[in-house]
């Protein structure tokens, strides 16, 4: 019995230094030169003559430098995935400035000097139509936001040829009484019933959709004009469906 | 009649040597009760009533099957993997995971050990169907999670934080969980932190409230909208998915920092396995 039990236990360390060389050597983004002061990390520290190897051993990173590390350097996610925007897995991992400051965790707040950034950086992000704000087509604004089609990637990418990405907003919003939306944003059902239609009434739902965080600072909201999820024609439709007097919206 | 037959075996076979027979559906019913109703843990009726009656069940009766069946290029069987608490002990193993295995030399979640062992202690390599094919009722990875995940039901998550690689993995998964990116600007935080909440209809689990984040993090389970049983690795790509974020490997260290996260946010809560969710 005994004999059996470190048989098969020398027989799993003997595999698992294999499985660890090999598991080293395949992630996807020329980290096969980082691979080999992994081997004698336990031993020694690896000497820091070039700025890449540093990452091997977990235990001596922070939580963030190692969260840093298991996204880009470890071969975890398809980086090289395309993207419907034309770029890759990778861009879509990489944080912006906003993104940055708004990834708090538990417990942890904003600085009245964080919160004026991402302030400022919203504001300075938002484009408006030339020739000003104008109502769309509402029964295409309801479409959109309807729609949770588009951009998603991972096992089952969206082919956006031939459909078009939508809004996403019934995901969180609740909107007209037909459907059931979700309750993670506040609910619109009845928005331009409740709120009219005046020109800062209008520039405010159009900035809330482009850029949220100018006024609401690390929002859940996501950036759909700034992130290009929805393009100028898409955000005033989906407003028209918001304010439109004949929009289920407001019946 | 038949399901109800195994249903039977499967819970005198495995929760009620040590449990004294808690079926899953009671494990729920008495945490709506502790949480006063948690929308989420009672969000739906006929789900609820489908437990006893879970297909998952047919997994775990197969899963036995393979799991003492010699199989592979060493015709070996399964009974001396280690999932944690010595060779061959499944009873509680899974609520400890993931955890650090000084034979791997790394922290390993369920998915990520038994293929370990199939390819250490069976022979089989990452290209055989028995490993590769991680999703759906009827791959082997499947039903082997789900018979050794049973044996854990309605005992307490209880994932060890000793080892400084798991906790370092532990650690890092929480700065993903809140860390958010992508043309969204999405993060695990955007829909797991607040209760009550729902995406459209579905009421989502709140990650700070262990009595509901056990049922969230309680795979395998029966996926009444997919016809399938999925396993957790499945639940974080469809999240990512939704997240717009790109394709995590099956079994990658990202992968198992975010379990080894989430399974501590739901510490001391009893598992719920099999589940059966929409």
């Amino acid at each position: 019995m005994l004999k059996k039990t470190s048989i098969a236990a020398a027989l799993a360390t003997a595999t698992a230094v294999l499985l660890v060389a090999g598991g080293c050597a395949t992630p996807d983004t020329g980290k096969t030169e980082a691979a080999k002061p992994a081997q004698d990390a336990s031993a020694a520290k690896p000497a820091q003559d070039t700025p890449k190897p540093k990452a091997v051993d977990y235990t001596a990173m922070t939580p963030a430098a190692l969260a840093e590390y298991l996204i880009f350097e470890s071969g975890s996610y398809e980086l090289d995935q395309p993207t419907q925007e034309g770029t890759n897995g990778r861009a879509r991992l990489v944080q912006d400035e906003i993104q940055k400051i708004c990834s708090l965790k538990k417990g942890e707040e904003l600085s009245d000097e964080a919160r004026a950034k991402v302030m400022a950086l919203a504001a300075a992000s938002i484009k408006y139509p030339e020739g000003g704000i104008k109502l769309g087509d509402w029964k295409k604004g309801r479409e959109l936001a309807w729609s949770g089609f588009g951009y998603r990637t991972a096992h089952n990418p969206d082919k956006h040829a031939g459909r078009e990405a939508g809004g996403n907003c019934y995901n969180c919003h609740e909107l007209a009484t037909d459907r059931t939306g979700g309750t993670i944003g506040l609910t619109l059902t009845g928005f331009g019933k409740i709120r009219g239609s005046g020109p800062d009434m209008l520039k405010y739902a159009y900035d809330m959709i482009y850029n949220a965080n100018t006024y609401f600072p690390c929002t859940s909201m996501p950036r759909m004009g700034a992130n290009g999820v929805l393009n100028q024609q898409q955000i005033t439709d989906i407003m028209a469906y918001l304010f439109d007097p004949a929009s289920p919206v407001n019946k | 009649m038949f399901k109800k037959a195994l249903r039977t075996l499967a819970v005198t076979g495995t929760a009620a040597l040590i449990m004294g027979a808690q079926a899953p559906e009671d494990i729920l019913d008495a945490l709506a009760r502790k949480t006063n109703n948690a929308p989420y843990l009672v969000q739906s009726p006929q789900n609820r009533m489908m437990m006893p009656d879970n297909p998952a069940y047919d997994l775990v009766e197969d899963g036995e099957r393979l799991f003492k069946t010699p199989r592979g290029p060493k015709n070996a069987s399964l009974e001396k993997c280690d999932f944690g608490k010595g060779p061959g002990v499944l009873e509680g193993a899974y609520v400890e995971l993931p955890r650090y295995f000084a034979d791997a030399g790394k922290v390993m979640d369920l998915d990520a050990r038994l293929a370990y062992c199939m390819k250490t202690l069976q022979g089989f390599t990452d290209a055989d169907p028995a490993v590769a094919r991680k999703h759906g009722s009827g791959s082997d990875v499947m039903k082997l999670q789900t018979y050794i995940a049973v044996k854990s039901s309605g005992m307490p998550w209880n994932p060890p934080l000793n080892h400084p690689l798991e906790k370092a993995m532990r650690d890092a998964g929480e700065v993903m969980f809140y860390r958010r990116s992508g043309i969204m600007d999405f993060g695990c935080v955007t829909c797991h932190t607040k209760e009550g909440a729902r995406i459209r209809a579905s009421v989502l689990p709140n990650i700070h409230k262990p009595d509901e984040w056990t049922k969230a993090i309680s795979w395998p389970a029966y996926r009444i909208s997919q016809e399938n049983v999925r396993s957790s690795q499945h639940r974080l790509i469809e999240c990512l998915w939704q997240m717009r974020y790109p394709n995590m490997k099956n079994g990658s260290d990202a992968s198992i920092a975010l379990l080894s996260f989430w399974t501590d946010a739901a510490r001391g809560a009893p598992a719920i396995l099999p589940d059966l969710k929409r």
